[in-house]
Order: structure tokens, then C-alpha cells, then sequence
């Protein structure tokens, strides 16, 4: 059996009384490809927080390769290699596509911004060499010194993934990839994450089912902070109470 | 007239060196931090203390006293402002605030409650257009500008500055970078109370020094930062010498009005652009 990358234990997270993550118990294995759907509210996003570490739980346990991490800062967590995209496209319009790029590389500089006082050093170094590779790859190399704000949002999208490409992630978290973007949009960012899929982990959180039956190798299903059904995705989908709770009694309009 | 407007550009300059520490951190950590009225008044405070020790040099106790009040903005950060990020706007008023009235008696314990004047260390005048303006008040306009332009090179063009103008931007985005960017702001945060006392060094001459100082800027410092945008680089130093300008000319006209006035501005901007907190 492959090793397993990060588990979740019990985990609970209340806020102000209202539980938005309510004894989840998760897992994902090398290689695989896990979805996680469930209507709006569902608690998707703030389980990816918790693994991220942008919340703490109120109780239960997240380790990583075995090693707790449930406490950890999440810089930290992203220097183990658990990268994650938003939902909301987070890049900085203010800054060029490059230098949203060797943001994420300040850690890997080995000064860390220590010797390196201003960026356009930084723009000299070695570094910029794998940054451009990377923006190769989604095929917008040639506007490195664009402004992000005017780049349109599904290529902020791309260059957000390049982002979290570029930190040697272990484990890949997307939050709804697809929101927002036009339908040719869905197809370059389908294409992108379904090249991924053999290299890396990848947990991905998304609203359009039908786009992810087939790309994911589990599916689990929340509702009201709870997971309620995971497995083998064709079966999860017929499954009476996923039906119930996210189709909406029997229109299964996916 | 003209009298009025080197006026109103000193007292804009001190006002903007000060709140760009406040700003940031209202901007950074949503935290109004009323302890960094303190900052400026232990500022003006070790100059006073430190100028016998520096043989009256006013430079160098200055910088002697911006040293001695680092320490007070560290412990102000680690202890109270680090332990209130995320938490409600109103447990950082009346913690920063109850950091404010502490240290208020200390400074009080240790140097009396009545004003200490602080001789103007330069001294001269220059004439301009037939009027004496010291030239004390033209060093910190020229101080003021210089700041202001060192800072807008620094959040333009350095690794820090990037990194704090992106976590201002969208923390959560910055910190799933992995940077570790409370460190950054602990950083800028430091940056702007070092300015503080600057700020409290720079207006003893100009005026008398007193304990309740820090009580004064601080509330100006709050309507500078919502005339100009929580966090807004730019937008401080403009609302700095336009709220400068308008006191001084409020003052030339009607003197004890000048504090009001800002506030009447403050009022307006709140009016035609409600500000989320």
C-alpha cells in the first residue's frame, strides 16, 4: 500500500458556536488524486485551512508523512511541501508576473532577502531561470514583466498553479480551480491539472462535479462541517444521501 | 501667508512620519494601535533625558533616543499587539489605549506632569519674502520629504517592503508562500515606531513636551489614517499635509479651532467613504 501523505483525525473547528468542521477524518495517499465536493457552506474551504494551517483545530490531530503538524505555522507547513491555490485567484495585481513568481522563491534564495536587499537583485539571480520555465509552461513567458492586473482571470488562475508549482509541493491543494473561468478557460486548466496528476498528490476542491468525476481517484462528499460519504466516485454520486443533501432530492442535474 | 504654509508643512511632516507606523499596523494587523502615542512621547522624553548626556548635541541624542525608545515599541509588539492579531477591533482599543495611560504615569513618575520646553537646536531664521521662518521648521519639512521618499523606495523596490505591501495586500496569499510574514510586519512595525519617536523628538522644539503628548497625535494619527486609507502608503502622507495645512490654517484664522477642524475633515471623508473596519 502506497505511504500516506496527510491524515486527518477528529478534526473539529467551531466558530462562534456554528461547527464548520465537525469530526472530519481524511486521507490521501502518494500519488493519488482525491476530490472533495459538498454545497456552499459545506466546510470545504475551512478544511482546507486546517490542513494548511491558516486555522488550528479545536480538537483532532493532522499529520503529514507521520509527523504531527496540527499546530504548525503554515509557512512552515508550506516548507514541507504542502502548497496550496484559493479560491479567489491570489496573486498581487499591483506586481509584474515575474515578480509574483519570485515571491515564492524568496524562501528557496538562500539569503532569504538577508543579503539581498532590493528584489531587482533578486531578479539577477539563478532563480528567475526555474521561474521562467514555469511561466513557459502555462505559456506566458513572453509577459513576465506584465502587470497581474492586466492579465485577464483565467490566466491569473494558470499563473497561480505556476506559483504553486514552482515551490516543490508534495502535496497540491486546489480550492475550486475552476470558479470563474469561461468555458475554454476550464479546458486549459482541466488540461493543466490533468498533466499533473501523474506527478503529483492532489487534493481538489470543486463545485463542478461533472468536470472531476473522471480525474478524481476518490471523492469524498461534506455537508454541514461533516464528511458523509467518500469512495470510488461514480459510486459516491448515487449514493442516496449524497443525493439528498447536494443534487437536492431527485434532480440529478450534474 | 507664507508663514501659514511652512507652518502647516512642518506640522504635516511630523504628522506623517508618525502615523505611517500607526497606518501600517491598522492596515497590516487591523489593530488601532493607541500605544504608539506612547512611542512618541517616550521619544521627545529621551531626548530631553539624553541631551546632557550628549553634551547638548541635538543629533546625536536624538539618535540616542531613538534607540532608547526601541525597546518600549518591542515590548509594546511581542506582548501586547502579537497577542491581539485576529481578535476584535475593540480588545486592541483598550488594550493599546491601557498601554497608553500606563505608560502616561510612568512618564509622569519618572519627569512630573507639568510641560519641559526643549530649545530649538538650531536657532536661526531664514527671511523669506520679509518673513523670519526657522530654520529648525525647514530641516523637518526637508526631513519629512526625505522620509517620505526613502520609504516609498523601500516598499517599491526592496524584498521587505514587497513582501509587507503583498501581506497588506492578502496575508493568508503571502503566508501560503511560506513566508513567514508576522516577521515581516514585526519588522515594518518596529520601522514605524522608531519614526514615532522621531516624530515625538522633532515636535519638542517646536512646542513644549508634556506627558499627555502621545494623547494628542494619537487621535490626529486616526484621522490622518482614515482621511488616507488603513495602509495606504500614499494616501498617508497626502492626508499628513493636507490635515497640516488645513490645522495651520484653521489656526491662522481661529486657533483653538485647529484640532476641531481636522476632525470636521475626518467627519466628511467618513460621510462620502465609509470605511469597513
Amino acid at each position: 500500500m502506497a505511504e500516506v501523505v496527510i491524515t486527518a483525525r477528529g478534526v473539529t473547528k467551531q466558530f462562534d458556536g456554528l461547527v464548520a468542521s465537525s469530526n472530519v477524518n481524511f486521507e490521501i495517499c502518494v500519488g493519488d488524486t482525491v476530490g472533495i465536493i459538498g454545497p456552499n457552506g459545506a466546510g470545504k474551504s475551512t478544511f482546507f485551512n486546517l490542513l494548511t494551517g491558516l486555522y488550528i483545530p479545536d480538537s483532532g490531530t493532522i499529520t503529514y508523512f507521520g509527523k504531527d503538524i496540527t499546530k504548525m505555522p503554515p509557512h512552515d507547513r508550506v516548507g514541507l511541501g504542502i502548497v496550496r491555490t484559493f479560491q479567489l485567484v491570489s496573486v498581487f495585481d499591483t506586481m509584474t508576473v515575474l515578480e509574483n513568481m519570485m515571491l515564492a522563491r524568496i524562501r528557496f534564495d538562500g539569503t532569504y532577502g538577508k543579503k539581498r536587499f532590493f528584489l531587482r537583485n533578486l531578479l539577477k539571480s539563478r532563480e528567475v531561470d526555474g521561474c521562467m520555465k514555469a511561466l513557459d509552461t502555462i505559456g506566458i513567458a513572453g509577459k513576465c514583466d506584465v502587470k497581474v492586473s492586466d492579465l485577464p482571470y483565467g490566466k491569473k488562475r494558470e499563473l497561480e498553479i505556476a506559483i504553486a508549482l514552482s515551490m516543490d509541493p508534495k502535496l497540491l491543494l486546489l480550492d475550486e480551480p475552476l470558479a470563474g473561468m469561461s468555458m475554454v478557460e476550464i479546458t486549459e486548466i482541466m488540461d493543466i491539472i490533468k498533466g499533473l496528476k501523474s506527478k503529483l498528490t492532489i487534493v481538489l476542491v470543486e463545485h463542478k462535479i461533472s468536470k472531476i468525476l473522471d480525474l478524481v481517484d476518490t471523492l469524498y462528499v461534506m455537508h454541514e462541517g461533516q464528511i458523509i460519504c467518500s469512495g470510488e466516485p461514480n459510486m459516491v454520486i448515487c449514493d442516496p444521501a449524497v443525493k439528498e443533501c447536494y443534487f437536492g432530492r431527485d434532480n440529478v442535474c450534474y | 501667508m507664507f508663514e501659514v504654509i511652512a507652518y502647516g508643512l512642518t506640522i504635516g511632516g511630523i504628522l506623517y512620519i508618525v502615523s505611517i507606523g500607526f497606518s501600517l499596523t491598522f492596515g497590516s494587523m487591523r489593530i488601532v494601535n493607541f500605544a504608539h502615542g506612547l512611542v512618541y512621547a517616550v521619544g521627545a522624553y529621551a531626548l530631553f533625558a539624553l541631551l546632557p548626556v550628549a553634551k547638548g548635541n541635538f543629533v546625536i541624542a536624538a539618535i540616542l533616543a531613538i534607540l532608547a525608545s526601541l525597546p518600549v515599541s518591542y515590548v509594546i509588539e511581542k506582548f501586547v499587539i502579537r497577542r491581539l492579531y485576529g481578535k476584535s477591533i475593540d480588545y486592541a482599543i483598550i488594550a493599546s489605549y491601557a498601554v497608553l495611560l500606563i505608560g502616561v504615569d510612568l512618564i509622569k513618575w519618572i519627569w512630573g506632569a507639568s510641560p519641559v520646553p526643549i530649545s530649538d537646536p538650531v536657532g536661526t531664521s531664514v527671511s523669506f519674502f520679509a518673513l523670519e521662518i526657522p530654520l529648525y521648521r525647514l530641516i523637518i519639512i526637508g526631513l519629512s520629504f526625505l522620509i517620505f521618499i526613502s520609504l516609498s523606495i523601500f516598499f517599491k523596490k526592496s524584498i521587505i517592503g514587497k513582501i509587507v505591501v503583498a501581506g497588506l495586500a492578502d496575508r493568508e496569499a503571502v503566508l501560503s508562500l511560506g513566508i513567514d510574514i508576522d516577521k515581516y510586519f514585526a519588522i515594518v512595525f518596529i520601522l514605524g515606531s522608531a519614526l514615532a519617536s522621531l516624530g515625538g523628538i522633532l515636535y519638542g522644539p517646536i512646542s513644549t513636551i508634556h506627558p499627555y503628548m502621545g494623547f494628542r497625535i494619537v487621535t490626529l494619527c486616526f484621522a490622518v489614517v482614515i482621511v488616507g486609507g488603513m495602509g495606504n502608503l500614499r494616501g498617508t502622507a497626502i492626508a499628513s499635509y493636507t490635515l497640516g495645512m488645513v490645522m495651520a490654517v484653521t489656526a491662522w484664522y481661529w486657533g483653538a479651532a485647529a484640532d476641531a477642524m481636522i476632525f470636521v475633515v475626518m467627519a466628511v471623508v467618513l460621510i462620502f467613504r465609509p470605511i469597513e473596519l
